[in-house]
């Protein structure tokens, strides 16, 4: 699972999460992308996940790029504590993702099962997500 | 590339408000510059701007009447070169467009799209590392694209930028060893699996805070 190998700081403020993405909102890599429509915190379980979904369904033949790395960590307070005694310690890492973000890109030959890997993938994530194209849709 | 003829207005206020009024209105905030003239500033009809941009490319020469330009003492009559289109991430609308001044005879350097044509020998995979390639060309000569040929293209193949055809007149401005596109095996199922373990092991964080140290000395 992908973690950071080393940080300045164990905890961290939780992350802004408002704005639309401000890069990576393209495909630049392969040919199909997964675009985020709704801003989440993207563990890296779910990354995991997702590519072991498109993964699994491609089996081989393509490539996939992953463009979000989960580098915030998201701490919590043990069960049954009461207030007080300072931060709760690391549990979650996780990429802190906004609208318009291209998170996922793949590459393979066959379009139909391109789509239907990608959809595979969404199931995994927690936001709403839609499939884009390197051409891009016409405005 | 053709020649289109558009009809444009000039822009009397500014700022995000303005701009989302004339959005509201169909229209889409131009600036129009160059050749170390005073910057204008354009509203664009949208959905006559789209469809030109989708039948004639972004490198479309644009010939903008500019309506009410008398008044001001301004050249009525413009050739433009779309520069860059700003697109909503989401809603796929065009935000803005700039425009650039162009002369006829003038020599402009311009993104031209590439095409891949044809497909691979089996078991390759293509990775397309330029999306366009830029170009010196007469203003009114702008090529719509060029193509590629990777038809029966053997593993480990690349194409430069170099060596791809251009039509006449045209002078290649991207560095000529540029990698254009290249074809590499398909990796293997096992190969696909493997990547799952190989990144995030071994996570080294920062010392562990003392226990209670801050808190302790505040209290």
């Amino acid at each position: 699972m992908l973690i950071p190998r080393k940080v300045k700081h164990r905890k961290q403020h939780s992350p802004n999460r408002s704005g639309a993405a401000k890069g990576g909102t393209k495909v630049n890599f392969g040919e199909y992308g997964i675009q985020a429509l709704e801003h989440s915190y993207v563990t890296n379980r779910q990354i995991e996940s997702a590519r072991i979904a498109m993964t699994r369904h491609i089996k081989r033949g393509g490539k996939i790029w992953i463009n979000i790395f989960p580098d915030r960590p998201l701490t919590k307070k043990p069960a049954e504590t009461r207030m007080g005694s300072g931060k709760g310690s690391p549990e979650w890492w996780v990429a802190n993702v906004k609208p318009g973000r291209v998170m996922f890109e793949m590459s393979f030959p066959n379009e139909a099962v391109a789509r239907e890997a990608l959809r595979r993938a969404i199931h995994k994530l927690p936001m709403k997500c839609r499939i884009v194209t390197r051409e891009g849709s016409e405005f | 590339m053709s020649e289109v003829r558009l009809t444009v207005e000039q822009r009397t206020e500014f700022g995000k408000g303005a701009a989302r009024r004339a959005r509201r209105a169909g229209k889409i905030p131009a600036v129009l510059y160059g050749h170390g003239a005073d910057p204008r500033h354009l509203s664009l009809p949208a959905v006559e701007f789209a469809r030109v941009i989708r039948d004639n490319g972004q490198n479309a020469v644009l010939t903008l009447d500019v309506a009410g330009a008398e008044k001001k003492a301004e050249k009525a009559t413009e050739l433009a070169l779309t520069k860059t289109i700003t697109v909503h991430p989401l809603k796929n609308y065009i935000e803005h467009v700039d425009l650039l001044v162009v002369h006829r005879g003038e020599k402009v350097t311009v993104d031209v799209p590439l095409v891949l044509t044809g497909d691979p020998a089996p078991g390759g995979l293509v990775n397309q590392d330029l999306d366009a390639l830029q170009v010196e060309v007469d203003a009114l000569n702008i090529p719509e694209q060029f193509e590629v040929s990777i038809s029966g293209a053997e593993i480990g193949t690349q194409i430069l930028a170099s060596q791809v055809q251009l039509t006449a007149g045209a002078t290649l401005a991207t560095d000529p060893e540029h990698l254009v596109v290249s074809i590499y095996e398909a990796p293997s199922e096992a190969a696909m699996e493997a990547e799952v373990d190989t990144e995030g092991a071994g996570v080294v964080e920062d010392k562990p805070e003392t226990e209670g140290g801050e808190n302790a000395s505040a209290e």
